[in-house]
Order: C-alpha cells, then structure tokens, then sequence
C-alpha cells in the first residue's frame, strides 16, 4: 500500500470517531431539547382570562377586581358571537326540513367546538368537569382549539397509491351565504381581545395537585411518590450495600466465596428490570405479604434490589482506593479491626460512598418497570408518611407513561406531560451533577 | 529524676475473660456482616426460585411445544393460544437493530476517546456520555413516541434518504480512491497514473448509479406507523451506546502503552496501530461490551412498550424493520395488568415463563462476558 493511501485511510478513521462522537452529542441534544423547552412551557406560559378566572374561583388566588374588568370586556366581545348563532337559529325555523336538518347538524358540530374555546353558552347550566366549565386557559391551546373552530379536517383519497393527505377546509364554507357566515372571521380578529393573554409563571406545578385528570393543576402526588420511592429505596440499599462492600473489602478471605459472591452480585445487576417487577409482586406481595397489594413499601424493597448492586460496586471502590496507610497507622496505634474500619476507613471513604449513592438514587427515581406492578397507580392522593406501608402512589415515571398513552385526551395535555419528563430528568440530572461535583472533591483532595 | 514505670507484658495483654469476650464478638460481628453479604445472593436465588416457581405451572399445562414454535398469540381469546415465537423474534429484531446502531458508533467512539481526542476534550465528552447514560427510560420512551415517531410517520422516508447520503458518499468516495489505488499499485510505475484515473472514473459512475438507486428506494418507502421496529431500534442503540464506550474503553486503556509505541515504532500509522494491535489485544473485553450492551436492549422494557406498536407479528421479511413488532418486556409489562385479577391462569403464567426465558438469557450473557473478561485479564497477566 501506499504511504498516501496509508495517511488517507488514518485521517479518514480519525474522521469518523469523530462523527461518531458528534454523532452522539447530537443525539443528546435532539433528544434533551425538546424535553426541556417544551418542559418549560409547563411552568411558564401565556395564561388566558379564562386561566385566571380558574385560579380566583377555584383556588381563590389572584386580583377580584382586575379581573372583573377583564372578564366584562371579554365578555362584550363574546356577545356578537352569542347574538350571530341566536339570530342563525331563527333563520333556521324559516327554511325547509332538507336543509334545516343538515344545516343543524353543522351548527351542532361548531357549537362543540365554540364551547371547547369560550366554555360553555351563557344560558346554559354549569357542567360538571372543570374542563368544560372553562375556555381554553392557555393561548397555545386556544390557537390550536381556534383552528378547529375555523376549518374542518378532511382526509384527501384521491391518489389511491398513497397515503390519504390531510386537509383544511375553511369552516365558513359550510355557512356560505346565511348570517353565520360573518362570525369566522370576527372570531379570528377578535379571539386575542377576547382571551387577553399574559405571561404566567406558574411555578406552583410541582406543588400542586392534579384537577380534573390532569387537565388543570400540578404533578405533586407524582413527584411526592418518586421521592418516597427513592428514599425508601435508599433505605433498604444503603445499609446493605456499604456493609456488604466493607464484608468483601476489609473481612472476607476465602477466594472462592468472594468469587461466589461477586457472581451473585454481577447477576443481580444483569437482571432485568421488568424480571424485578415481577418478582416484587411474586415475592414481596404474593408471598410475604409486606401490604394487602401495591404499596410504596412494596415498591421501594423492589427498587432497592435492583440498586443494590451499584451502591455495593461503588462503596467496595470507594473503600479501596483509601491509602493502605491510613489503616496501618489507625492499626499501629492499637485500635481493633472493627474500630479501624467504623473511625478512620468509612469516613475516608464517605465522598466516594456517596457518589455511588447519589448515582443509585438517580437510577431508583427513574426505573418504572419495577414499580408498575408493585407500586405506581394512574390516579391517587399525595400520601402521608404512615400511609406509604399500604398504600400505592402515584410517581413520576408510572405517569409519564399512563398520562401518554392511556390518557383520555392525550393531546391536550401534551404540556403536564412534558412538564413531568422535564421535572424528572431535571432530578435525575441533579443527582448526577451532584455526584460529578463530588467525584470532583475527591479527586482534588487526593492530589493534595 | 522521675522513674517510669517499667511496663511488663502482662499490662498490655487483656484478661482472659475480655478475650474471650472479644473473640465472640468477632466472631459475631463477621457473621453478621457475611449474613448481610450474603442477602445479595439469596436475593439472586429468590428471584430465580420464584420467577421458576410461577412460570413451571404454565409450561405444564400448556406444554413447551406451542410456547416456542407458534406465532399464534391470543391469551384472552376462548381457547387462548399462547404461542410466544413472534414476541421472541420481536425482542430479537429490535435488538439486533440496536446492535446495529450501537455497536459501531460506540466502539469507534470509544476508541476515539482512548487514542484520538486530547485530554481536554476527554473531560467533556465523557460526562455527556454519561449524561445519555442516566436519562431515565421513561423519557427516552416519551421521546421515542411524542418527537421520534411523528417524525419518522411524515418524513421517515426523507430521513433515511439524508441518513443514507450522509453515511454512503464519504464511504463511497473513500472505498473509490483505496480501492483504484491498491489497483494501480499492482501495475508499472509508466501505467498506474492512467489506471489509477480510469478507474476512478469507473467506479465513480458505478457509486453514483449505486446512490441514486438508494435513493429512490427510500424515497418512495411509504411509512404507516412511527411506531415500528425502526424507531425502538435506534432509540435503543442510543441507550446502550455508554454502556459499550464505558467497558470497551476501559478495555482499550487496559491494554497499555508499551503495544501501542511498539506499533508507533515499527512505522505504523494510528489506524494500523488501533486495527491491527490494540484492538486485537483488547478484543474480548470489546465483546464483552457488546454482550452488556444486548443485555441493556433485550432487558429494556419502557421504550418498546412505549414505541414499538405492540403487534405480536413477525414482519414480512423478516428483516422489515418499518413494521411495529412486540417484545417479550413489553408483553408482560403490558399484558400483567389484565392477567393481574386472574392469578393462577395460564395467562397469568406465561408470563413469568417470558419472564423466565429473559432471566436465563440474561444470566448466560451475564457468565459469558465475566468469562471474556476474566480471559483477557489473564491474558494480558493482570491476574495470576
């Protein structure tokens, strides 16, 4: 071979490390932006009038009189809307029974869709959802709801080899030539006079509970679950994992029940999952019955398996890498094994312990297959401290995957569902930063 | 002058009693603390025990035939059929597509964080990697089927037309000009030039006839759902990629430096050294990276479930990964909540028999890369 070709082969191998390596953060990023923008937009968002009118009757916050005012001239604006259906209405007595009745059909159709946007008519009784109680209550759904309210949707066959191609038919079309036909486009002049939106900060949505499915309020029941879960888990796994790694570090002797017991825990952290799960609900509740059914304390013990091997793996590590000096000295000033591990091993090994707690943690708060049949329900309470022996929680992870997939109207709640991953991964990620923060002492500290 | 006491041996030593005492304690102390050790193993033979203990029901009503060989899934029908063949070719496909992507992205940028980058940029790649590590799976699954598969559903086929470009011309153009070069070598000095430029020519026109062909393959691929094998696929190749650059890194710095400037100093180039010593010598820990890695896919269960439509089918061919496929993870993570009211059916067993089938697969791959491992390190003489 040449040496050009030689040299052209190197680069072209360095090249594509490279790629892949670009390759890699790019994937990062595709896959952490849009979690985090669109996260925010659970947190921060334009609220409509009808957003704050929901925060005064509901939850008693926000300026009565301000909003008033506001709601008199929203309400002005609605009136024409109200008048131009009322006056459609009597037209419709006056014409024959063909057209009246496709023409009602029609307008049933768009006061469905006129009620999804202001809330319900002024005449009409208070529905019993929140959800039809209200217009839209944020501007970036409102547009949306707008769209439907001014087209409708059709699907194009006319290509038969293809796929059918969506399509946007002006709703205004379906009313051409009657009094209604006017309204489309006062409601598109009219709708930001009428919604008002504003710049809402609503940081209250980790604290708050969820309001009718989700659709109004925070996560608080979730993320409190997560945390339960956590710190349950930490519970079991910590003082597991650190005496187990002190057993194999300082005490055990015997190569062969070493090697026997590494293997155990090198299986143990191959284990999937989903297999802990199953095994949580076959041991923890069938057998031993540890609650009635799913339980927090079912959940955590589930989950404190599955970490067991990592907090063990990063303790053993951590106690290893102390200087043999350290021992040998605490051992020549005549203190016993046991005191040399408690007084001088165990604090040296503190930060690097740690480390591989915070890690675990992360992982504990992320896991869903192990909680799904031991712990997480759809729907609950935030819980007191006692009710987490018997009781199941709601938890991040569980609901992120219920709320869509199963949810009901999984597209109108696209924002708490981006706020829960973003609530989540912001944890998790907190936890790892605080762990590459710590791993950071550590090392600069054994420098000197 | 004060006199000091002198010390006899009998003041240092302790009496018989308190040695006694001692001795019991310890003797306490590291029984306990091997009784907690050891709770990791009993938790290993527990959950084999009862994963065993509620799958053997299953497998002796219905027999191991139907399980295995039949593509028939209906465990809510009638007369439930519970055959599993398509879900284990499902959970094979999705892997194997995940190896796919993972594979060659993380071995080369593991070698790329070992041998290629300074240190500095080291330091921040590292801990991006590890970043892609933790996310939970859960938001890789939202992800995978809010952002990923709406885009694969409505652009799919532009995506991997880019895809293919991207990867096929540098490939291309590089295969051209190795491959005219090695010719011309072959030939006199006086008709290599010549040589070498026609066939550059050549295989240009036949590159570029290759390419377009590619192209309007893909272009006109019509793609029914984002939620298909294609997608969990490569949602899972991102997933296990830190997995592999972590242990086959760790496996290319284990093999030392004294090889690599021996390579240097025979006049090797980087490429040469990293193909032909470093990642010779290193081999076994690479596989056994590639074994951790198909660990992480097969086990995965949030983004299949999530991602990969659910439909207990195998595509036709069977390579087609547009079409939606089922796991095993996914089936029992989906299936337990309706099989949960009925426990003691067969619908209720099978899948802990799936269950089963996984925790054996994951045990063996388990034994084998420690196996790998332990060969390298005695290998390499880091072990006696």
């Amino acid at each position: 071979m040449k040496l050009s070709t030689r040299k052209l082969l190197d680069k072209s191998f360095t090249g594509y490390g490279i790629f892949a390596i670009v390759l890699m953060a790019a994937a990062l990023l595709i896959i952490i932006l849009p979690i985090f923008i669109k996260g925010m937009q659970a947190f921060v968002f334009k609220g409509t009038v009808e957003y704050r009118r929901l925060r005064l009757e509901k939850f008693n916050d926000g300026d009565s009189k301000s909003l008033e005012r506001e709601l008199d001239i929203s309400k002005k604006l609605r009136q024409p809307i109200y008048d131009k259906i009322a006056r459609f209405e009597e037209e419709l007595r006056e014409m024959d029974y063909e057209k009246r009745r496709e023409y009602r059909k029609k307008l049933r159709e768009l006061k469905k869709e006129l009620k999804k946007l202001l809330g319900p008519f002024p005449d009409e009784p208070s529905p019993v959802l929140w959800r039809d109680q209200y217009g839209q209550t944020r501007w970036d759904r409102a547009q949306v709801v707008l769209k439907r309210v001014l087209y409708t949707e059709t699907w194009d066959y006319s290509d038969p080899d293809k796929m059918g191609v969506k399509k946007y038919v002006p709703r205004m079309e379906q009313f051409e030539g009657t009094s209604l036909s006017s309204l489309f486009d006062y409601l598109q002049s009219n709708i930001k006079s009428i919604f008002r939106p504003r710049l809402t900060f609503y940081w209250r949505f980790l604290f708050d509970k969820s309001h009718d499915a989700h659709f109004f309020g925070g996560i608080w029941p979730e993320v409190l679950g997560t945390l339960y879960l956590t710190l349950g888990a930490m519970f079991f796994a910590i003082p597991m994992g650190v005496i187990a790694a002190i057993y194999l570090t300082e005490y055990a002797k015997r190569e062969v029940l070493i090697s026997l017991l590494r293997s155990c825990i090198s299986t143990l952290a191959g284990v999937p999952s989903i297999v802990f799960g199953l095994f949580g609900l076959a041991f923890f509740i069938n057998t031993i019955n540890v609650s009635e059914s799913k339980s927090v304390l079912a959940g955590s013990l589930t989950l404190a398996l599955l970490i067991l091997p990592t907090v063990i793996r990063a303790s053993e590590e951590a106690i290893r890498s102390v200087p043999h000096t350290y021992k040998e000295a605490a051992l020549s000033l005549g203190a016993g094994k046991w005191h040399t591990v408690l007084t001088v091993i165990l604090p040296a090994a503190l930060p690097g312990i740690l480390t591989g707690i915070v890690i675990s943690m992360g992982r504990a708060a992320g896991e869903t297959a192990p909680i799904i049949f031991t712990a997480a329900v759809s729907v609950g309470q935030p819980l007191k401290m006692w009710e987490t022996f018997s009781q199941p929680t709601p938890a991040l992870p569980w609901n992120i995957y219920n709320l869509c997939t199963e949810h009901e109207a999984v597209d109108e709640i696209r924002h708490v569902q981006y706020g829960m991953v973003l609530t989540l991964v912001a944890l998790v990620l907190f936890l790892n930063l605080m762990a590459i923060f710590l791993r950071a002492r550590i090392s600069k500290k054994l420098k000197g | 002058m004060e006199t000091v006491k002198s010390i006899s041996s009998e003041d240092l030593l302790l009496s018989r009693q308190a040695q006694q005492f001692q001795k019991v304690m310890s003797f306490l102390g590291k029984s306990f603390l091997l009784l907690v050790t050891s709770l990791s193993s009993v938790a290993v033979l527990f959950i084999f025990y009862f994963i065993t203990k509620d799958a053997l029901p299953f497998f002796l009503q219905e027999g191991v035939v139907e399980f295995f060989t039949s593509t028939n899934w209906y465990p809510s029908a009638e007369e439930p059929n519970f055959g599993c063949l398509s879900i284990f070719a499902g959970s094979g496909l999705v892997t194997l597509g995940a190896i796919l992507v993972a594979v060659p992205l993380g071995i080369s940028a593991a070698v790329c964080l070992s041998d290629v980058l300074p240190f500095e940029v080291r330091q921040i790649v590292k801990p991006a990697t590890e970043i892609l590590a933790v996310i939970p799976s859960v938001a890789y699954g939202f992800f995978a089927l809010v952002v990923f598969a709406p885009a694969l559903q409505n652009n799919g086929s532009f995506l991997l037309t880019v895809a293919a470009w991207i990867i096929g011309v540098p490939v291309l153009l590089l295969g051209i000009i190795v491959a005219s070069d090695l010719a011309a070598d072959k030939f006199s000095e006086k008709y290599s030039r010549y040589i070498r430029f026609s066939l550059i020519g050549v295989l240009a026109v036949i590159a570029v006839w290759i390419m377009l062909r590619v192209h309007q393959f893909l272009i006109a691929l019509s793609i029914t759902s984002g939620t298909n094998a294609l997608n969990v696929s490569i949602i899972l190749g991102i997933m296990a990629i830190p997995t592999i650059i972590s242990v086959s890194e760790d496996a290319l710095q284990a093999c030392g430096r004294e090889l690599r400037e021996g390579s240097y100093a025979l006049g090797a180039t980087r490429a040469e050294t990293i193909f032909k010593t470093v990642i010779p010598a290193s081999i076994s820990g690479i596989l056994a990276a590639v074994v951790l890695g198909v660990m992480r896919a097969v086990g995965e269960t949030m983004v299949v479930w999530m991602a990969s439509g659910n439909a207990a089918q195998i595509p036709q061919p069977w390579y087609n990964f547009l079409e939606p496929v089922r796991t095993l993870t996914a089936t029992i993570a989906g299936d337990m909540g309706e099989a949960d009211h009925v426990t003691g059916s067969a619908r209720y067993h099978v899948l802990f028999a799936m269950a089963l089938c996984l925790l054996i697969f994951s045990f063996g791959a388990n034994l084998f890369s420690e196996w790998i491992v332990h060969r390298q390190q005695k290998k390499l003489g880091m072990v006696k």
